[in-house]
């Protein structure tokens, strides 16, 4: 990863976290072949920043980029 | 060319387990409405007999759902079915609809490159979330349907007769319905709304289709 990918996985980690946390608990999530996940586990890969959790970071990214650029809401209304 | 659908859904973990459930709902429709086809289930799907199958019987659709890479799609256990070096010119001039991670990168593009085919997939991870407390019965799971009944629109629309451009963007739309009741859901304070939307959208952002556009089943 370049030094530049690697600053916004930091900068989005938490907001990943924060994501995460507020999932009632009887929900997992299955990241293509990754496996499928409970919420501790989730948060677990995302705070050792794996590959499991750069995947989990990254999708938050993608969908923090596509809300504030309004593209989101842009499809949602199309 | 003959008009047969040919499923691969390998079982072996949770993901796949669900995928295969879904994939199962097309096979039960497309035997209802009589359609030929050929379901590689579980510990069936097996390189060697997957590809004795194209060779025999030259399927025009397949649904390949598993595991996948940015070059290769994946059978039971991870065995490689397809890859960038190994069979994919098997695949030319059909209709290709891998539910799987990532092959959309650059397997899918390979697949459709010089011939009439058409490759839909994912450039990204395919992801959706699970209720455990519906796990056992895939079915009642309502969360896990807002992912894959879009997804599973792409072979319903196919076997109905529409081209691969019309499809894809059914299964476009049904997303977007999908990710408007979840807007809805969270204005009701489901606490998981959220977190749902942003993993619809990543399906939606990252599905994409090569190729041929006006081919149908």
């Amino acid at each position: 990863m370049s030094e530049e990918e690697d600053k916004k996985i930091s900068e989005f980690k938490d907001t990943a976290l924060a994501r995460i946390d507020v999932m009632p608990p009887n929900f997992k999530l299955s990241v293509g072949d990754k496996g499928t996940f409970t919420k501790e586990q989730l948060i677990a890969h995302i705070k050792s920043c794996d590959e499991t959790g750069i995947q989990v970071i990254k999708m938050q990214m993608n969908f923090i980029r596509a809300l504030t650029s309004g593209q989101l809401m842009e499809t949602l209304n199309s | 060319m003959n008009k047969i659908l040919l499923v691969t859904r390998p079982k072996y973990d949770d993901g796949t387990e669900y995928l295969s459930y879904y994939a199962y709902l097309i096979i039960k429709d497309a035997n209802k409405f009589g359609i030929n086809n050929k379901d590689f289930e579980g510990k069936k799907v097996i390189t060697k007999d997957v590809l004795n199958f194209i060779n025999k019987k030259d399927p025009n659709l397949l649904f390949i759902n598993g595991h996948g890479s940015s070059d290769s799609l994946e059978g039971n256990e991870g065995e490689i079915l397809f890859s960038v070096d190994k069979n994919i010119r098997l695949l030319k001039d059909r209709i290709i609809y891998a539910r799987a991670c990532h092959a959309g990168i650059s397997f899918g593009k390979e697949v459709v490159k010089d011939n009439d085919g058409c490759f839909i997939g994912y450039k990204t991870p395919f992801s959706f979330w699970i209720d455990e407390k519906r796990s056992s019965t895939p079915a009642k799971d309502k969360i896990a349907a807002l992912f894959l009944e879009p997804s599973n629109e792409i072979i319903n629309s196919l076997i109905k007769g529409n081209n691969t451009e019309t499809s894809n963007l059914r299964s476009r739309k049904m997303m977007i319905e999908n990710m408007n009741k979840i807007l809805k859901m969270n204005k009701k304070k489901e606490p998981g709304a959220m977190g749902w939307l942003e993993i619809l959208w990543n399906n939606y952002d990252g599905q994409v289709l090569y190729g041929n556009e006006e081919i149908s089943f």
